[in-house]
């Protein structure tokens, strides 16, 4: 194999995803940009009026900002985890997701952190955290964790980007002066020698350990913030296992949408296969099960133990959030457990339809975690008007969440402009191995 | 049928929207209310006398689920079989209470025993009924003394009334309540009996004063039949200053963390951003290779 024409025939495969903007991603990048700018709106009003703009009071000061940025930590912790285990293990398949899982690791890793800045009143506070830590709090373990995390998964995910800035550096006839230049600065003079092939694979192996590790701390961390309080419903043991699990079944969730809406869009039916989609329902479904089992733990302990804010906490749950308890730890785990259960029911479609189910629910699941809680305090709540009583977030709140999803999707769409969404390297380094001839070019001239 | 999965994405979103809660707004049916009109007076420690009506609808099935009822007009008035004396009106507030205060000089309209009846009146809309509370009381004078007896720091609680002539007029029986003043709330030291108009309690010699070394002890009298609410208070200079304790050195209280806290901290974070400082070293010997391999091209 020629590895300099196939490098061409890959650039030239890829070069419409990098270069030419359907019409359909230009209308989908217009509306991402309208809820963004919405949610700009929605910031102003809020910074200038205040918190009382949303639906956060004395009781609940942790609304769906704080459940946002869970979940978006929770994308980015299983996005590294995934990413980390395919590259340390040189999984066989490991082409075709593994630049989805890694922009959604930074990314999110970018956009859930906004969120827990948008929580605070007093930004003028902010840098206090920097400036005043307190070693023993869970909070400041949280700053320093994030900010570690953010960096290692940045510097990760540059090194799995060098061979591919390289190849397309190298191969760059066509592309405006300006990608050309960014190509040839992002890409560090790599030239694939021996040498520079081995110190690159080092690192990268070295940093896929370190994402692992680091992505189990910092989201064992955040568990720690709500379990080392002793509020009824965050006070338990099994916290940080609980969170990981969870984050790894949405983050699963998250990587089978995002894998269906590329092949489908991109038609990139022959890199992302049945068989992709298949190996990640059978992980959603073994993940689905753990977190089922820890969710069945979480709630039949509390509720035999009876201790009464504990049972307070439950009737809370299963009267004013009924449906919503329902949904996120009925149907949320079943559904998914019960498609991909059954061999016969396991197709590209149904598997994706699970993951949405996986990804709703999860997100309904953090939301009974963080407000109902808060909604039954040790105190008795003082002001006893609805409003403090009962949290319902405003307009201000959806409209800088869907703003935050907005981003979150932009991001992705702009980091696929800037590298193939499926790594060239990666691909050339399978054919050189022989393991696969060149599924893409074989499948495509089969009749 | 062809599978359509956006179909079943939207259905999925659609019921999710539908049966989540807190979702959507809840309209409210005052029929699933029972409305709670309450009136209360409380004879303050400066002998004020505060006139207090709460208006609250209390869902009947769900016990957390109580809307105050807010800026509704309440008025106050002082009534005896012949005459109605207004003494004020007040809106409710958002948490559903309206209050006014009468003035220690305030004077009431007595029958023959000395009590003096109170009656809190709304006056109804088309969505609410009118509502009617009446209290009669006595005008109770309560007192307070603070005083070391052998050693023993003593509450004394007097209590009595006045009669028609001014004579002072122990209170037989009624019970009170000894507390004092913490920082949230009052912490209850003492339930007991004033009888022949005084009640006398020995405050334990270990309770923490505020920063000056002031306790403020209060006596209660509470939803008392002829008496209604009575409240008197006074403070002393008794105990020591509630200075924080010596703070214990490496604690997870503390200014500093447990030393374990900073070698552990320490450890991952040497360990974890010298592997970033490796891996970025190791990056610019590949860029090095990569300039060198430029400036010497095809050897």
């Amino acid at each position: 194999m020629d590895v300099t024409i196939r490098k061409k025939e890959l650039v030239k495969e890829f070069s419409p995803m990098l270069l030419k903007p359907s019409k359909w991603s230009k209308i989908w990048m217009a509306i991402l940009v309208a809820f963004i700018l919405y949610g700009l709106v929605a910031l102003v009003v809020q910074l200038t009026k205040g918190q009382v703009v949303t639906g956060m009071r004395d009781n609940v000061v942790w609304g769906i900002y704080t459940i946002n940025f869970i979940f978006f930590l929770c994308l980015s912790y299983s996005g590294a985890f995934a990413s980390g285990v395919l590259h340390f293990f040189n999984t066989p398949w490991k082409n075709a997701v593994s630049r989805i899982v890694e922009i959604i690791t930074v990314v999110s890793l970018i956009v859930g952190p906004i969120f827990i800045i948008l929580c605070m009143a007093r930004l003028d506070r902010l840098h206090y955290l920097f400036i005043y830590p307190r070693i023993q709090s869970p909070i400041t373990w949280d700053v320093i964790a994030i900010t570690t995390d953010l960096i290692g998964c940045l510097l990760y995910l540059y090194l799995t980007f060098i061979p591919d800035f390289a190849i397309l550096r190298d191969n760059s006839e066509g592309l405006p002066k300006w990608r050309k230049k960014l190509y040839t600065s992002l890409a560090i003079g790599y030239q694939d020698t021996p040498t520079q092939r081995r110190r690159l694979h080092k690192i990268t192996k070295i940093m896929s350990a370190m994402v692992i590790a680091l992505a189990i701390v910092t989201y064992s961390v955040l568990a720690w913030i709500f379990s080392l309080t002793l509020q009824p419903g965050w006070n338990s043991t099994i916290f940080a296992p609980y969170f990981i699990v969870a984050g790894l079944y949405s983050g699963i969730g998250v990587v089978i949408i995002a894998m269906y809406l590329i092949r489908k869009y991109f038609k990139l039916d022959h890199y992302i296969r049945k068989a992709h989609f298949l190996s990640a329902g059978v992980i959603l479904l073994i993940t689905a099960l753990l977190y089922g089992y820890f969710t069945f733990s979480e709630y039949f302990a509390r509720w035999f133990s009876h201790k009464t804010h504990d049972a307070n906490l439950l009737e809370t749950l299963f009267n004013d959030y009924f449906w919503m308890f329902i949904l996120a730890n009925y149907i949320g785990i079943l559904v998914p457990i019960a498609i991909v259960f059954f061999k016969k029911l396991r197709t590209i479609k149904t598997i994706t339809f699970a993951a949405v189910i996986a990804v709703v629910g999860l997100w309904f699941n953090r939301y009974l975690i963080v407000v109902p809680t808060q909604e039954t305090p040790y105190l008795p709540i003082q002001d006893t008007r609805p409003e403090f009583v009962h949290y319902s977030a405003t307009w201000v709140e959806w409209a800088l969440s869907f703003a935050g999803v907005a981003a979150f999707v932009l991001f992705f769409m702009l980091l696929m402009r800037l590298v193939p969404i499926i790594p060239m390297s990666g691909i050339i380094d399978y054919e050189k191995k022989g393991k696969v001839r060149r599924d893409g070019l074989t499948q495509q001239q089969q009749p | 049928m062809k599978f359509n999965l956006s179909t079943y994405i939207i259905s999925f979103l659609l019921f999710g929207l539908f049966v989540a809660p807190n979702v959507m707004a809840q309209e409210i049916n005052l029929r699933d209310y029972r409305i709670r009109f309450r009136f209360k007076t409380i004879k303050q420690p400066d002998q004020s006398r505060m006139l207090e009506a709460s208006f609250i609808a209390a869902n009947k099935k769900d016990r957390k689920d109580r809307l105050p009822v807010y800026g509704a007009e309440i008025s106050f008035f002082n009534v005896s079989e012949e005459e109605k004396v207004a003494l004020g009106t007040a809106k409710t507030s958002k948490e559903g209470i309206a209050h006014i205060i009468l003035p220690k000089d305030q004077s009431y309209l007595t029958d023959k025993e000395g009590k003096f009846t109170l009656r809190a009146v709304f006056a109804g809309t088309d969505e609410m009924k009118r509502q009617e509370r009446e209290i009669s009381t006595k005008d109770v004078q309560l007192s307070v003394e603070l005083a070391e007896k052998d050693s023993v720091q003593t509450v004394q609680v007097n209590a009595h009334i006045l009669d028609s002539l001014g004579v002072a007029i122990p209170l037989e029986e009624a019970d009170v309540i000894v507390s004092v003043q913490g920082m949230l709330s009052r912490m209850v030291m003492d339930e007991g009996t004033i009888e022949d108009g005084t009640y006398e309690f020995k405050m334990p010699a270990d309770l923490p004063g505020d920063v000056d070394g002031n306790m403020t002890v209060f006596a209660i009298i509470e939803d008392h039949d002829d008496y209604g609410d009575v409240v008197q208070k006074k403070t002393v200079e008794w105990k020591v200053p509630n200075s924080s304790n010596q703070e214990d050195e490496n604690s997870l209280w503390s200014e500093v963390a447990p030393i374990w806290m900073y070698v552990v901290l320490t450890i991952l974070l040497v360990g974890i951003w010298g592997n970033f400082a490796y891996t970025i070293t190791n990056l610019f010997k590949i860029k090095k290779e990569g300039q060198k391999l430029k400036t010497e091209p095809m050897k």
